[in-house]
């Protein structure tokens, strides 16, 4: 029997459980308000001058303007806005790992932070969608608001199990990123949570596109503590759960190999994903989640 | 080997069981789930390669234990094989051990020194021996020497055995074997025997066969170490300012084509080379190597290429000790009436163009100092000498030096209290000559070749020696009455020469012979040989008569003087530079090796010296017992081996 199957049936939830109280606990322990949107247009809070282009709405041509200066001026006014909130979570089999010193495994702790956020949109007035990358018996959730939306999000969240193995089926990320398009609009928010291990070499640059198409993007690295400190020593046999890849290692002389190449990977990230405005955040599943989710609704506003 | 022995080997081939074992007991680490797995680099574990090597040496325990328990199954079928001694009804027994420690033992033979084999096997024949034998230990490098009296210890016979060195000696087999039956053949024991541990190269190939006669049987043990091969040596090498030159010798069937003699210094840079040529065998061919300039340091002289004993090879270059000088003490007022210039003896000297400095001086000095530099000293028809003078003189002998005495009127017809010693202790009486002349069929040594020039020597006196000091001489040429014309007598390390008749042309015809210029030059050139360093073959004997204190520098370092009769002497056993301190005046002599030893065509045996009668060429011994102990410690190894792995395994 496979030593990862345990793994895969179910979700070790550990010390994040029960994932409704906990989210809300997290969620309340954020300073949430009504987040203004950076759209301008119509609406009843002035917001400035720009020049006028062919196609902008002549009812917001500055006639004064016009008249006094002889330039086409359009006046923009602030409004506020809903912004959806699309969650995308890594539910492949490696998000299923669960080191000796953490509470939880990855994509619980992912979970935990996706309902809270959930919740804080929801509070807010905010849709909230959301998908997963891989996972067996989840089901995306469309986008959608209110109260009920939180418990259809924690349900899915419940419900699916870590599985899907991305290195022999390359088309989950690009299942899951169509569906992420299809539920996110210009000014949604978008927040990644994944361990962003084991995807392919171009899924760096893919999700990050997400943010230049008008979209914010976070993607929170969730890690385990063992994979960020290899705690090991002495003659390891580590098997990866994705790929089937199986090292036969010394691990006190190629730790701080490790340690560059985890360093390197997660650097090609930050560089891809903040090079196109989004934001990246580093996570340990034995941080405080509050943290984490204070830190993404900053990243947001 | 029978089948069963074949049979108990065959469990050797189980040695492959322990490798097997080994191989399926490798276990690979746990497996462990790690997602990014793919971002560890594959390393050659450590821990992994240590336990690799404990295992290699559980695995090489196991293996030797095998072989060993495959090897103590086998005996007494399997059996090691050395000498041991033959015993007739298990008596005891006398054996004189003849150990050959020549410079011949130094060629190898499978890897080791002829010599060590011969040392190894007189450790296997002591082995044997038992309580109640005797044993006798005799070395053969000439001259032939007791080691070791008869004795029944067989500890000191061991003790004795381990310290013996090689030499660079001849061999003196002959020798050996008379003093080894000497030793045993008056022991109580009825089996004795002498046992040969030789390469028979004894320079006799033609003697007699070795063994054939004696009462004692004798039993050459090793025929593996006889002698076989060539070789060359170099025997000298002698500097006179830029010329060094190089005697080589070399055996019979040795030849020196492509060789070459080659001087270097003492840092092993090449000063100088020549080809070696080489004559019949024992001749001595001479090759001349010329040095880039006079303030060359060489050391010393090699033949390159190979041959079977390298350390003869090498050879130190000695040194003129300079240009030495001659001084005359001689009436040279009444000499230059007759000849119209210097005495006829500095014309003389100078006429043989000796390479030494003449130097007439008016008087004997009284201090010996004034004559370190003169290699001779030769006095014409002194009128005696005084107490400080004849103090100088003895001196100078006695260190070495040369005199040469011409006796005539004056020397007659010395004062009260100036006598002639230590040359002469008596007075001398100058007396008619007119009926006796010299007789040239006396005369001997280098004298000889030029004696005829001295018949009807025209000489009206002579002086006459009394028969006390005529007897102290050799006599080199006699008058026809028998009384010595000329002779020579060693004090000391030097020597003193007499002629009865001054070199004056007044008082006879003899500086104007030809025998005359021979003799001067016989003198001369002996007086050179005692200035330069001495040169003898290794092993013979260096006397010290009448000194007190010598120090001794080999060139394995200091060796110890022994004395006999209260001379001390020195025998040099290898080859090279010695260098001596005789009462505080140092001096250098050469140990060379011998020519004879060059012949290693070895020595014939007699019938009966194989060893089937008194020893074992091949003995056999069973070492059950000792595999045994082997098994038993293999076992003990191969415990603590798995305790140590199964702590470590503990620990990790």
């Amino acid at each position: 029997m496979s030593p990862l199957l345990p793994i895969r049936q179910a979700i070790d939830w550990g010390q994040i459980a029960p994932l409704r109280l906990r989210a809300r606990q997290v969620a309340e322990g954020i300073y949430a308000g009504v987040h203004r949107s950076a759209r301008r247009g119509s609406g009843v809070e002035f917001g400035g001058y720009r020049e006028y282009v062919p196609g902008d709405d002549l009812r917001w041509l500055d006639r004064r303007s016009l008249l006094r200066h002889g330039r086409l001026v359009i006046r923009q006014f602030a409004t506020e806005t809903d912004r959806t909130l699309c969650c995308l979570v890594d539910a492949t089999a490696s998000m299923g790992f669960r080191g000796p010193a953490a509470p939880a495994a990855k994509v619980a702790f992912a979970s935990l932070v996706a309902a809270a956020l959930s919740r804080v949109a929801l509070d807010g007035g905010d849709p909230v969608s959301l998908t997963f990358l891989g996972g067996d018996g989840g089901l995306p959730v469309a986008r959608s608001s209110g109260h009920e939306q939180f418990d259809r999000v924690v349900a899915a969240l419940e419900a699916v199990r870590p599985g899907g193995d991305v290195k022999l089926d390359r088309a989950l990320v690009d299942r899951s990123l169509q569906a992420l398009a299809r539920t996110s609009k210009r000014g949604a928010i978008v927040v990644v949570l994944s361990d962003l291990l084991d995807l392919p070499d171009d899924a760096a640059d893919r999700v990050a596109a997400i943010a230049a198409t008008g979209r914010v993007l976070v993607v929170v690295q969730v890690l385990d503590p063992a994979e960020v400190d290899f705690p090991f020593s002495g003659t390891v046999r580590l098997r990866s759960l994705e790929g089937g890849t199986v090292v036969e290692t010394d691990a006190d002389s190629t730790r701080d190999g490790y340690i560059e190449a985890l360093a390197k990977l997660t650097g090609t990230w930050q560089d891809a994903v903040v090079r196109r405005g989004g934001r990246f955040i580093r996570a340990r599943t034995t941080d405080d989640p509050v943290e984490i989710v204070r830190a993404v609704v900053q990243a947001i506003r | 080997m029978t089948f069963y022995s074949a049979l108990a080997l065959a469990v050797g081939l189980l040695v492959v069981i322990p490798y097997l074992a080994h191989r399926l007991r490798r276990r690979r680490a746990d497996e462990r789930p790690f997602p990014p797995a793919g971002l560890v680099q594959p390393a050659p574990p450590r821990a992994r390669r240590r336990a690799r090597l404990e295992d290699r040496a559980l695995y090489a325990t196991r293996a030797a234990a095998v072989v060993a328990l495959a090897v103590l199954g086998a005996t007494p079928f399997v059996r090691c094989s050395r000498l041991s001694l033959q015993r007739s009804g298990g008596a005891s027994v006398a054996m004189a051990i003849v150990l050959d420690d020549s410079m011949s033992m130094r060629a190898g033979v499978g890897g080791e020194s002829r010599f060590e084999r011969a040392k190894a096997g007189a450790r296997e024949l002591l082995s044997s021996a038992r309580e109640g034998d005797a044993v006798a230990v005799v070395l053969a490098g000439a001259p032939a020497r007791v080691a070791l009296a008869a004795t029944t210890d067989l500890g000191a016979a061991r003790g004795v055995v381990e310290v013996s060195a090689p030499s660079d000696r001849a061999t003196d087999l002959d020798g050996a074997l008379v003093l080894a039956s000497g030793l045993v053949s008056s022991l109580p024991q009825l089996d004795r025997r002498v046992v040969v541990l030789s390469d028979l190269a004894d320079g006799q190939p033609e003697g007699p066969a070795l063994g054939g006669s004696g009462s004692v049987p004798v039993w050459v043990a090793l025929p593996e170490i006889v002698a076989r091969g060539t070789d060359c040596a170099v025997l000298r090498a002698d500097r006179r300012g830029v010329r060094v030159r190089v005697g080589v010798a070399c055996g019979p069937g040795a030849g020196a084509a492509g060789r070459e003699v080659v001087v270097e210094d003492s840092a092993g840079a090449l000063l100088g080379r020549a080809p070696a040529t080489v004559g019949p065998a024992f001749d001595v061919s001479e090759s001349t190597v010329i040095l880039p300039s006079g303030d060359a340091k060489a050391v010393r002289a090699r033949l390159t290429g190979t041959d079977a004993i390298a350390e003869d090879d090498v050879a130190p270059v000695v040194s003129d000790a300079g240009r030495g000088g001659i001084a005359i003490v001689a009436d040279s007022a009444d000499e230059a009436v007759a000849t119209g210039g210097a005495p006829i003896v500095e014309q003389a000297l100078a006429a043989l163009k000796l390479d030494l400095d003449v130097r007439p001086i008016p008087a004997l000095p009284d201090r010996p100092e004034d004559l370190a530099r003169d290699v001779g000293v030769l006095l014409d028809d002194p009128p005696g000498l005084t107490p400080e003078q004849r103090h100088a003189l003895g001196a100078y002998v006695e260190g070495g030096g040369l005199v040469m005495l011409a006796l005539g009127p004056h020397a007659s017809a010395a004062p009260l209290g100036a006598t002639l010693e230590p040359t002469l202790t008596r007075a001398v009486a100058w007396r008619d000559a007119s009926r006796v002349g010299a007789d040239p069929s006396s005369a001997v040594g280098d004298l000889l070749g030029s004696a005829a020039g001295l018949s009807d020597l025209g000489a009206p006196r002579r002086a006459l020696l009394a028969p006390e000091d005529a007897g102290a001489f050799e006599t080199l040429v006699k008058w026809t009455d028998g009384a010595p014309l000329v002779g020579r007598r060693a004090i000391g390390r030097g020597e003193t020469w007499i002629v009865t008749l001054p070199f004056s042309v007044e008082a006879s015809d003899l500086p104007l012979r030809p025998a005359f210029l021979a003799l001067l030059d016989a003198w001369a050139r002996t007086a050179r040989e005692h200035a330069a360093p001495r040169r003898s073959d290794v092993g013979s004997i260096w006397k010290f008569p009448g000194a007190r204190r010598i120090d001794v520098r080999g060139p394995t370092g200091p060796i110890a003087e022994a004395r006999e009769d209260g001379i001390p002497r020195v025998t040099p056993p290898i080859l090279g530079l010695y260098e001596i301190v005789v009462d505080g005046k140092s001096e250098l002599r050469v140990a060379a090796p011998s020519a004879r030893e060059l012949d290693l065509r070895p020595r014939r045996l007699a019938d009966g010296a194989h060893g089937e009668r008194v020893g074992e060429r091949r003995a056999f011994v069973d070492v059950s017992g000792q595999v045994a102990l082997v098994l038993l410690a293999l076992m003990c190894v191969e415990l603590a081996l798995r305790v140590g792995s199964g702590r470590r395994a503990g620990a990790a």
